[in-house]
């Protein structure tokens, strides 16, 4: 095993790799930073250039690119208020509003450093833990998967904001929206009215950009009467890496928590990184002695959801590295580099090819110090965005999106929807309902049917789902959840009740 | 924007000239637009024919990701594109079962077929479980319990065809679980939430030599080098074929000296020893079919499809 695991070191730490994984830590970073392009689309990209490499060393590179993408969303989450990737959407409740008081250096900082210890936290599980962790994960059938999106759907609770009717109903809308299109077992279309459009169904991506990305550039637009023409935040390139890495320390249970939530979800294959970001900021949420405070820019919430998304890197590589199941999308292109190279991935990839194995968890450690440090030297560059006018900013996110949006899928319809829907989300804000219950429910919604449908094709016995006893668990999780937010609501408005006006009908 | 347009104009331009140029083929990159998300069996191999046909040619081939709906998103718009032999595309069994089923207008014949390049064989793959370890104790069980046996496909896809064309040729009945790509079949198969699946070596190989999983029958005429010890579906009495191929196709309407001109090259493409190699290293094999012995192939398969939709459609 030692040899093995120096071979591999031996390997990584060769100047070429070296070289390109920081190549590749950079494109991971800038590609994720932008919204509208993807950790994924970045790793296609860099898949037939890993062709004319070495195995280990094609990975290597793509596991770089792969590490820096999961923090790279961060940036444009704090300074933008725009999720950079699918993963960083609750990483904008709190990096976003401690950017716009004042504070983005230490923002970053906090989400860079949450980030480098939820990798680092989720590659000691995989060395350690993974074959038995991946046994479990297979094991899981549609029953307990089909609990586990219940489960996270009363993460809605967390995010509702001012209003949980209007959090409900931007939850229902997003869980409808996610029915448009072929229908995830038959591929029958739904919802379509025969228009050429709406056939493909709405993709995530084009989603997420439409509403967060269009709206918000929308209300920076809104918001130009007596700033016209300023920065985002002015005057603020100010940042301690130092001080704030002993900050996200000084926050050990919720870091580890995230993280761990981060690796449950990234080893289940299907789940991913937006879900863990979400779960791990809700139980940050309901675990702190100040859930009031949460939206409005605390540290906590940046570390949670940085570190929760950035775990599931490691924990997508738990069932590819044991079994050889691909954890995520981007997994499934890791193995394809690596069949084409002749390396057979499956359950004897240990066995087979030690080096290769070990070679890996090196280079996610290695992949997660570049991160780190090209995070911390070019901080000053990015923070640098928030010194531009706005009337350049805009427009050239703007642009970044819809090329996103255009790139993802080379269709030209996905650009209509996108307007339609950066509409729809706009015409949202500007009523008060909260955006990220909508997102949950197009990102939840599809798996949620296609594991009851599956459910109950492999057995019609609706008892299943409580007899099988981690379905059975995450159900009773679920119910304990809803019951908790419901308390804690109520107490809420009893606290508030003579002070304000109860104004919502619910 | 300016720029889809000039290239837009420059395609106009040149399918106008085309025959005039036909000799000269291909003068300039070849769009290769792959109906199919990136990571999957499709893309993967045509990545390795792009590159292949890239090498052999000179001229850049960009493979364009078009997913959805089952492949048929990036088909329509490539059945769209000019007919001038510099955007190509890919198909395979499921275009037979999407028209046969409804979900498309397009068939085989909507396009022209150019050659068949790459064959993956596929194999009948049984759980560890307690009722039946191999091809003759699941038929067996079968016959004893009509639907007992859980069998993962993709519904109305290329690997609900091969179970329907077991069944038929058994007189027997599974009861079908809707799983995408192979990738979910093999993990709920070695996870025990299904008995049967169809397989290939590349992602359920490990499995069987680790045996955790049973390869019960292949689907080819003979039997593998990957698996020499896996009987052929034939030698169990079954006559049914179980291969999933991929071929490139034009546009219908594109001049026929330019089609005669990529079959050369494509057949050029398969002879070579990289080409082979990496295509190998993923589980399949690469063949080629010309232009006449791909359509017939195509006409026949689109007889069994039509024959067995009804089953498909439930």
């Amino acid at each position: 095993m030692l040899d093995a695991f120096l071979a591999g070191a031996h390997q990584v730490f060769a100047f070429d790799t070296l070289i390109y994984m920081l190549i590749g830590s950079v494109a991971g970073i800038v590609a994720a930073a932008i919204p509208g392009f993807t950790v994924t689309m970045a790793i296609i990209l860099t898949l037939p250039l890993t062709f004319a490499m070495d195995p280990l060393q094609g990975v290597s590179v793509m596991l770089s690119v792969y590490v820096g993408g999961y923090t790279g969303g961060l940036i444009s989450a704090a300074l933008l208020g725009i999720p950079g990737t699918p993963s960083s959407v609750a990483t904008t409740f709190d990096a976003f509003p401690m950017a716009r008081g004042g504070e983005p250096g230490r923002a970053l900082s906090l989400g860079v450093w949450a980030s480098f210890f939820g990798t680092v936290i989720s590659t000691v599980i995989l060395i350690v833990a993974a074959p038995p962790l991946a046994l479990i994960a297979v094991k899981l059938g549609p029953w307990e998967y089909f609990s586990l999106i219940v489960f996270a759907l009363t993460v809605v609770a967390s995010l509702v904001g001012n209003s949980l009717m209007r959090g409900l109903i931007a939850g229902v809308i997003g869980l409808g929206l996610a029915t448009i299109g072929p229908d995830p077992m038959m591929g029958r279309p739904r919802l379509t009215f025969e228009s050429d459009i709406l056939m493909p169904g709405l993709p995530f991506l084009v989603v997420l950009i439409g509403i967060f990305a269009i709206s918000q550039l929308m209300s920076e637009v809104e918001d130009q009467g007596e700033k016209s023409g300023q920065a985002l935040i002015p005057d603020s390139i100010d940042f301690k890496t130092w001080a704030v890495m002993r900050e996200v320390l000084m926050h050990p249970v919720n870091l580890v928590r995230s993280s761990l939530i981060g690796v449950v979800i990234g080893a289940l294959p299907g789940a991913g990184g937006s879900i863990a970001n979400l779960l791990a900021y809700d139980q940050a949420k309901r675990s702190s002695k100040t859930p009031e405070k949460f939206g409005k820019g605390i540290a906590d919430g940046v570390v949670a959801s940085e570190a929760g998304n950035s775990a599931t890197a490691g924990g997508g590589l738990i069932p590819m590295i044991a079994l050889g199941i691909p954890g995520s999308a981007v997994d499934a292109i890791l193995m394809a580099a690596l069949m084409v190279h002749g390396v057979s991935v499956g359950p004897r990839l240990i066995m087979d090819h030690p080096d290769l194995a070990y070679g890996m968890f090196v280079a996610m450690v290695v992949s997660s110090l570049m991160m780190l440090v090209v995070c911390v030297l070019s901080m000053r560059l990015f923070l640098r965005v928030t010194d531009i006018p706005k009337q350049f900013i805009v427009p050239t996110v703007m642009i970044c999106c819809v090329i996103g949006a255009f790139a993802l899928n080379n269709r030209v319809s996905d650009l209509y929807l996108l307007g339609a829907i950066g509409l729809i989300g706009y015409g949202l804000k500007s009523l008060d309902y909260p955006l990220a219950p909508l997102v949950l429910g197009v990102i939840l919604g599809p798996i949620a049917e296609t594991n009851l449908r599956r459910a109950l094709m492999s057995d019609g016995d609706w008892t299943v789902f409580f007899t099988r006893p981690i379905s059975a668990v995450l159900l009773v999780a679920a119910l304990l959840s809803v019951i908790f937010s419901v308390r804690s609501i109520l107490k809420m408005r009893q606290k508030n009740r003579p002070a304000t006006d109860e104004q919502d009908g619910d | 924007m300016f720029r889809k347009i000039a290239v837009a104009a420059g395609l106009m331009a040149a399918s106008m000239v085309a025959p005039a140029q036909a000799q000269n083929y291909p003068e300039k990159p070849i769009e290769f637009i792959v109906p199919w998300g990136p990571g999957g069996g499709s893309d993967t191999l045509m990545r390795i024919v792009a590159q292949g046909l890239a090498d052999e040619t000179g001229q850049a081939v960009p493979v364009i990701n078009m997913p959805g709906v089952g492949g048929n998103v990036g088909l329509a718009e490539f059945a769209k594109r000019p007919a001038d032999g510099y955007t190509i595309s890919q198909i395979h069994e499921g275009l037979l079962i999407s028209n046969a089923t409804g979900i498309t207008d397009l068939n085989w014949n909507s396009f022209m077929p150019i050659g068949l390049l790459a064959s993956s064989p596929q194999y009948l793959t049984l759980s560890k479980n307690d009722n039946f370890s191999n091809f003759e104790e699941m038929v067996a069980y079968a016959k004893e319990h009509p639907g007992a046996i859980r069998a993962g496909v993709t519904l109305a896809g290329v690997p609900h065809l091969h179970m329907a064309m077991i069944e038929d040729a058994l007189g027997i009945q599974f009861s079908y679980v809707g799983y995408e790509g192979t990738g979910q079949r093999i993990r709920a198969l070695v996870g025990g939430n299904i008995d049967v699946a169809i397989g290939d070596v590349s992602s359920a190989g490990q499995f069987v030599e680790n045996g955790d999983l049973i390869f019960a029958a292949v689907g080819t005429p003979e039997r593998t080098d990957d698996e020499p010890t896996v009987p052929t579906l034939k030698e169990l009495g079954v006559d049914a074929d179980l291969t999933v191929t991929r071929g490139v196709v034009l546009p219908k309407g594109t001049p026929q000296e330019v089609a005669d001109q990529l079959e050369a090259i494509l057949a050029k493409v398969m002879k070579r020893p990289d080409v082979i190699e990496k295509i190998k290293n993923v589980g399949s094999e690469a063949v080629f079919l010309g232009q006449e012995e791909y359509k017939t192939y195509l006409g026949k398969l689109d007889a069994t499809v039509g024959r067995l939709v009804g089953k498909l459609q439930g």
